[in-house]
């Protein structure tokens, strides 16, 4: 607030400043994971990434988790710089993050046990929750007797149960199958609708990033990507999934969009293929 | 008859949806049960099998009973050993020997185990001497302890505890190590502290490594104590062994095997039910 250069800095969700992930290799040597990232996220809005793979998409979103500490650059949240884990974040994680040795009900109540919350409180605010998700036959399952989808629903209600300003989310729907992961997209953005959260979603589809989102971010191929462009979504919300891709504002912005990716895509593609013939 | 009917009536029953589940398990348990019972009168069959050839060509003298003393005459001597009570002091010995260098064992390796896996510097200071130490055979060791710590149970407790130190140490070590990246970045996103990590997340992962040592790590407390008396000692299942190789009565030393063996199966039991208790939110097929 005394720096009056960035008045309004205080105000991102989330807001990565010229941040840079090195990571070492184990010959000794050293490689750029990202380089030079800014991303601002704005309260209560739902931003996506999306690259090629092994742009570094999921380190993006471990510094602005604080899971990961950027070589170089800065991670704020709501103006605080971002030490150890941030508190003010959830994470929704692409491979399955149940704990297997607890229930469901005992894995949505953990992160309120965790914070203190009586057992009774956070059983009762669970159920709500588990009602929310459709499971609330399931509460005294354990993990590995729920369907993906099922799993993913309770990781849902895991991460949105202790209310946080911020959903961080890698890739989380990209095991289920297409109909199961329509469904899932549907109720993520009806529960997002009715909070004031802000998302972080990354994926590598394009399809699901433009239909959930206020704007998409395009990483370059890696390693060392950067952000190479971003785009605003303003296709009109309440947004009906199963039909938006027959919108033709989104084949608009498909198209356009897609023409800059594809051009990262294909370099990630080449220098694979590089690599291989050098080997 | 009466089967039919009660099916039909649970079938109109609004709340078929509860009940048809356990009634799908009991009838599935069912069928395992008849296979179970096969499978056992074979067991049955091939113990009787081989004891009674055993007992046959001793009889007719193909096998010494001297060096193999037929399986009735064993019998006979555990009998013996139980009815007037000689055993059950030697027996209690033992136990107690094997209990305390259990628990003292795996106490050490649980505690050594975790901080070392969660303290990496530790654990790089620690790895080469741990090395040596289990490189060393721990027979060896027996006679040091016996002038140690004297002919009483501590020299026992002492060699027992070397053996179950070192499994349950590196089992649990490797437990808490291979525990899932994702499961502790996800429980410390949800503001799991430290000590909440170690609760929730890292010991119950590390209980399947661990507890796959406990049933060799109690097998290895009960050696260490016989192995200990056999070497040493004044009282214990492994001496009143000793004792009777000591008179070349060999069915005395195979009364003492068999009594062993069924101690050790009992206690594993009791072993298999904890563990199936604490691990049952694992996946069936994965447990057995």
């Amino acid at each position: 607030m005394t720096q009056p250069s960035q008045p309004e800095s205080s105000n991102y969700a989330v807001e990565l400043n010229a941040c840079t992930k090195e990571f070492a290799t184990p010959g000794g040597g050293s490689y750029f994971a990202v380089r030079d990232i800014d991303l601002k996220v704005e309260p209560g809005r739902f931003v996506s990434i999306v690259g090629p793979t092994g742009s570094g998409k999921s380190t993006i979103l471990n510094m602005a988790a604080g899971l990961l500490n950027p070589s170089s650059g800065t991670v704020h949240s709501f103006g605080e710089p971002v030490h150890g884990v941030n508190r003010r974040a959830s994470y929704m994680f692409q491979q399955d993050a149940l704990l297997p040795w607890k229930s469901v009900i005992d894995n949505v109540s953990l992160g309120l046990t965790m914070a203190g919350v009586s057992k009774a409180d956070a059983y009762d605010e669970s159920r709500r929750w588990l009602e929310k998700v459709g499971l609330k036959n399931f509460a005294d399952r354990y993990p590995h007797q729920l369907s993906g989808g099922m799993r993913k629903r309770t990781a849902v209600a895991q991460a949105w149960i202790v209310n946080p300003d911020i959903l961080l989310m890698d890739e989380p729907f990209s095991a289920l199958d297409v109909q199961t992961r329509q469904i899932m997209e549907n109720e993520l953005l009806q529960l997002w609708q009715e909070s004031n959260k802000a998302v972080v979603f990354i994926t590598h589809d394009l399809d699901e990033a433009i239909a959930l989102s206020d704007e998409v971010v395009i990483l370059g191929a890696g390693p060392g990507s950067t952000v190479v462009g971003s785009y605003e979504i303003d296709i009109p919300r309440p947004r009906d999934l199963l039909d938006i891709r027959d919108d033709p504002k989104f084949v608009d912005l498909h198209r356009e969009i897609w023409g800059r990716l594809k051009v990262e895509v294909s370099k990630t593609y080449e220098s694979a293929r590089e690599e291989e013939s050098a080997a | 008859m009466t089967v039919a009917p009660a099916s039909k009536k649970t079938q109109r029953f609004p709340l078929r949806k509860e009940q048809s589940p356990a009634a799908v398990q009991r009838s599935k348990r069912k069928r395992p049960e008849t296979s179970n019972f096969a499978i056992r009168m074979g067991q049955l069959g091939l113990a009787v099998a081989v004891l009674g050839a055993w007992e046959l060509l001793g009889r007719v003298g193909i096998i010494d009973p001297f060096f193999f003393p037929l399986p009735s005459d064993i019998l006979m001597t555990v009998w013996v050993w139980i009815s007037t009570g000689f055993v059950f002091p030697h027996l209690w010995i033992t136990l107690q020997e094997a209990v305390l260098a259990f628990m003292t064992g795996a106490a050490a390796g649980l505690v050594l185990g975790f901080l070392l896996a969660r303290v990496r510097i530790l654990e790089r200071l620690f790895d080469p001497f741990l090395q040596m130490f289990n490189a060393l055979p721990r027979v060896v060791l027996a006679p040091i302890f016996l002038l140690w710590f004297g002919l009483g149970i501590w020299s026992k407790v002492a060699f027992g505890f070397t053996l179950v130190f070192f499994i349950v140490f590196f089992n649990t070590l490797e437990g808490v190590k291979s525990v899932d990246r994702v499961l502790v970045d996800n429980a410390k996103m949800l503001g799991a502290s430290e000590k909440q990590l170690l609760r929730h997340v890292f010991i119950p992962s590390a209980l399947t490594w661990i507890f796959s040592s406990l049933h060799i790590s109690v097998g290895f407390a009960i050696t260490g104590a016989v192995v200990g008396e056999y070497l040493g000692a004044s009282a214990g299942v492994g001496y009143a062994i000793a004792q009777a190789q000591g008179v070349f009565d060999t069915e005395g030393v195979f009364a003492g095997m068999f009594i062993l063996m069924v101690v050790v199966l009992i206690i594993d039991l009791g072993v298999n039910r904890v563990e199936r208790h604490l691990l049952r939110w694992r996946p069936p097929q994965q447990s057995s």
